[in-house]
């Protein structure tokens, strides 16, 4: 690295190669990007904000019917086939169930730049009232790059992607989170756990049903609150020796026109960065892009001063640099382009739980408005730094590694050097020097890392590169390089690790469909992973996450992959993984993934409905006991929909036990959800009669007609209390719509 | 280890349900799940779910002893199935004993509704001879000896069964009340499980 005395002002970082990939990506990213983005995203938004009052009257009115015709079910059945054929392409199908947390599981792992502001831009951003600074004014943006962005993968082929993203930390105050992420492992999932009480608390209250999407109707969606879940546990992690996706890929350097010793500045926070207070920990690789910004204050400061300054830094930086134009005055909501800042989609839970701020009601409190031309630039500038600066250096990064490092170990001589390595190990007969010193000598025992330039830490940087650039066939590739190698040297948190991702990136890769054999190995994998994770390391959300990962996986992989999705869902919740709120979402994915399975064509069976019923009633259960009975009652309904075709017509279980906990179950929902609502039970239970009595007549004519169909004597003991249960829940269905 | 025996009609209606424990090995013959008496439903449940298996499984194998073909992972309970040519199903819902190493785990993860229930449900007796049973049928519910106890449980059953439905006040789809048969049935039980 650059030594900080050096006279020259600031050298540009020697960790990229100016040039080659830079100068076609100005031709690479033609401007193509489509338009109907942005517009379902603006529909996704409009439906996260206004689904309270929508889906409840229309699911509550079409309810009766639904659960009562088979036909209309056998369609919907059909749906996971047609989210596998379109596996290939996530951003299509981004919003069908299984696609949509699919996305967001590849949106997750992105990379990570650093944010690094001069003391006189934090100061103008907080004129502008973003009380963190530079970093906070920025980070919503970087979430979702706007247009495609093309990445080209190892072979040489390129591929457009509509929902890239990256995410800003701030350098500024990144110190403490190595620590607490050793330690406070349990604390971490308490809190997502207590993030999701909270979700529930401002949701549950206002209108009770509407925790489901408002495409209720037709896919069997999964509830907005396991997406909230899903979100915060994949951004638990902070930094860690062991992987690398939170290590900063990139760092942004920002001063602003006020500063009146620019070029001094930049130099003072690079050597802050590389090897000041602001280092990045050991067990970083030291070797990151740096890119300049320069903020243009518009309301204060000479654009011709700032011109000739950015073309200063052009001349010492290279091309890494960006003149940003920000008005320094406060925007607020009357003024004429006022925009409001969107939300952080991605924020730790500790930050969830500071913050305070929660999108789908305080939406008028939320008091940060910037002008439109600032939003303008702060888009331009994202995609500028992300297009051209942040994916060619990735892309770079991989094509050198893999060059220098990668293949050196898969040729046939790198092959023998790490057997006979291995060999010599054994050779020398004694089990200490294995341990101590390992097979390869790289891994520091004493404080758990490998020092960041080793050939196994690089080989792990680049798999992480190569992921984060959506090249799943080679990290995929590398992270199996790279199993044997942790295990040798006993490094059990990266062996965990390794395992974990190569099995992730193998089921992420859209071309090696699963066959059979192949799912066997990669349930090895998760399975060799969660026990390193648990047994060796101890690292509870660690473990949660790969079992999670795998679950959601395995389940949009289909067919008979979904039966080990459930297993690992169980998995998770038998080894007390989650907490009671985390036990009820992960019944309803159990059932999910159940329900996922589509039975053999043209026959009757290879479903798993009953299955998937069975863990709607007892996540019903689970809500019931929660206090949740809104989502009891959507548990229940979603049960009643999974068993309509397997049970005959009026929907009796034939087993009497079964039977009556399922009624005593609704009957309970049903109270406590009045009474929750604060009304007067008996009131509404007589007005429930009368509403019911108009329904039954018709449902009467209906279940005649079946009955002379089916002719089963047997059927005339169950249709006695059925048809109870059928007025009650109409019943309860007819109070929901008048509320 | 708990044994939960159940007759299912070709329209999924029981016909016929027992539950009794093992005879092996000092076993007293008592059936003791892990889940409360509150929570027999429980059983039914599984039952009935990995219906959705025997659905699929016979027409996979033309054997009518289908072996175990199903788990229930959180209450570690395993089904066996067996098939007539009437289209009636025997299904066998079996539930090795919680070890006394295993309730600290299972009341720990407390995961499943079974699970966390079941911590409680641990008798004494119970857990001291699952322990000197460790190596026979009733903690290896996968072993090929189990498979072996349960095919020739399910055969003896099965001859029962045709016997008992051929009576001439028997008619098909009508719940088996007759007390010789279910003597019959807990006889074969205390003989091979």
């Amino acid at each position: 690295m650059t030594s900080p005395g050096d006279a020259a002002p600031v050298k540009p970082p020697p960790s990229f190669s100016p040039g080659v990939p830079r100068v076609a990506s100005k031709s690479r990213y033609p401007n193509q990007r489509r338009d109907s983005s942005p517009a379902l995203d603006a529909d996704l938004v409009d439906s996260r904000i206004r689904s309270p009052t929508p889906p409840l009257t229309a699911t509550t009115a079409e309810l009766p019917i639904r659960s009562a015709s088979p036909r209309a079910l056998s369609f919907r059945s059909s749906t996971p086939q047609l989210a596998r054929s379109s596996l290939g392409s996530p951003v299509e199908g981004r919003f069908d169930g299984a696609e949509e947390i699919r996305s967001l599981i590849i949106r997750s792992f992105a990379p990570v730049v650093g944010v690094y502001a001069s003391a006189d831009t934090d100061e103008l951003v907080r004129q502008k009232g973003f009380a963190g600074g530079f970093w906070e004014l920025i980070r919503p943006f970087g979430e979702n790059v706007p247009g495609k962005l093309v990445i080209r993968d190892s072979v040489g082929s390129s591929r457009g992607w509509e929902d890239y993203g990256v995410r800003f930390v701030n350098l500024a105050s990144n110190s403490p989170p190595p620590t607490n992420s050793s330690s406070g492992r349990n604390p971490s999932l308490a809190q997502v756990e207590e993030v999701l009480e909270k979700q529930l608390g401002t949701t549950d209250d206002p209108l009770g049903g509407s925790m489901r999407p408002r495409d209720f109707l037709n896919f069997p969606t999964t509830s907005p609150l396991y997406k909230v879940f899903l979100r915060h546990l994949l951004s638990i992690s902070s930094a860690t020796p062991h992987e690398t996706f939170r290590h900063p890929v990139a760092s942004v350097i920002a001063i602003s026109s006020r500063n009146t010793a620019p070029l001094e500045t930049l130099r003072q926070l690079y050597a802050d960065t590389s090897n000041g207070p602001r280092r990045l920990p050991d067990w970083c690789h030291s070797e990151y892009l740096r890119y300049y910004v320069l903020i243009h204050d518009e309301d204060r400061d000479d654009i011709a001063e700032s011109t000739k300054l950015y073309d200063q830094m052009k001349r010492h930086f290279g091309l890494h640099c960006h003149l940003l134009r920000l008005r320094s005055n406060q925007c607020v909501v009357t003024d004429d382009d006022s925009v409001q800042v969107p939300e952080c989609e991605w924020l730790s839970p500790t930050e969830r739980l500071s913050g305070g701020a929660e999108p789908l009601v305080d939406l008028d409190n939320n008091g940060l408005y910037l002008f439109d031309s600032d939003i303008m630039a702060i888009k331009a500038f994202i995609r500028e730094l992300v297009a051209q600066s942040v994916i060619p250096f990735m892309e770079n990064r991989v094509a050198v590694w893999n060059d220098q490092v990668a293949s050196r170990r898969r040729g046939i001589s790198g092959r023998f050097m790490s057997m006979s390595r291995r060999w010599a190990g054994f050779g020398t007969g004694s089990r200490s020097s294995l341990t101590s010193g390992g097979a390869s000598g790289n891994y520091d025992v004493a404080h758990g890392y490998y020092r960041p330039d080793t050939p196994e830490a690089l080989l792990r940087k680049m798999a992480d590169f190569a992921f984060m650039l959506r090249d799943w066939k080679l990290s995929a590739s590398t992270y199996e390089l790279l199993r044997s190698d942790y295990a040798n040297d006993k490094a059990w948190k990266y062996h965990a690790g390794a395992y974990e991702m190569c099995a992730v990136s193998m089921l992420l890769n859209p071309a090696a469909m699963g066959t059979k054999v192949k799912l066997d190995g990669i349930d090895q994998m998760f399975d060799t992973a969660c026990y390193s994770y648990l047994t060796r390391c101890s690292d509870t959300p660690n473990a949660l996450r790969c079992l999670t990962l795998a679950m959601e996986l395995l389940k949009s992989r289909g067919g008979s992959a979904v039966e080990s999705a459930a297993r690992w869902a169980m998995r998770a919740m038998d080894l007390g993984l989650v907490g009671s709120i985390g036990q009820g979402l992960f019944s309803e994915r159990v059932s999910a993934c159940y329900a996922a399975r589509s039975p053999v064509s043209g026959m009757k069976w290879g479903s798993r409905r009953r299955k998937a019923g069975m863990w709607s009633v007892f996540a019903a259960d689970m809500w019931l006991r929660l206090g949740k009975p809104s989502l009891a009652s959507a548990a229940l309904e979603e049960a009643e929909r999974l068993y309509a075709d397997v049970l005959d017509g009026d929907g009796g279980f034939p087993m009497p036990e079964m039977q009556t906990f399922v009624d005593n179950l609704r009957h309970a929902v049903k109270v406590e959800y009045l009474e929750a609502r604060g009304l007067d039970t008996r009131d509404e239970a007589a007005t429930a009669e009368a509403l019911g009595t108009e329904e039954t007549s018709e449902k009467l004519d209906r279940r005649m007609n079946r009955k002379s169909l089916i002719s089963n004597p047997l059927d005339s003991g169950g249709l006695g209390p059925a048809q109870g249960t059928r007025d009650d829940d109409n019943a309860a269905n007819d109070d929901f719509e008048r509320a | 280890m708990s044994y939960y025996f159940t007759i299912l009609s070709p329209t999924d209606v029981p016909l016929f349900n027992i539950a009794f424990g093992t005879s092996k090995s000092g076993g007293d013959g008592i059936a003791r799940f892990r889940f409360p008496d509150t929570a027999q439903y429980m059983n039914q449940f599984i039952i009935h779910s990995s219906l959705d298996i025997v659905e699929e499984a016979q027409w996979m194998n033309g054997n009518m002893y289908l072996k175990h073909i199903d788990t229930y992972p959180p209450a570690s309970a395993y089904i066996s199935a067996f098939l007539t040519p009437s289209g009636a199903r025997f299904l066998l819902l079996h539930q090795p004993p919680q070890l006394a190493s295993n309730s600290g785990q299972g009341a720990g993860g407390s995961g499943s509704m079974g699970g966390s229930m079941s911590g409680s449900l641990l008798l004494g007796s119970a857990g001291g001879s699952s322990r000197a049973s460790a190596s026979s049928i009733a903690n290896n519910p996968t072993s090929p000896q189990t498979e072996e106890a349960v095919r020739q449980f399910m055969t003896e059953v099965y001859e029962n069964y045709v016997k008992t439905v051929m009576s001439p006040f028997y008619r098909q789809g009508m719940e088996i009340k007759s007390p010789v048969f279910r003597g019959r049935v807990t006889a074969a039980g205390r003989k091979w499980l």
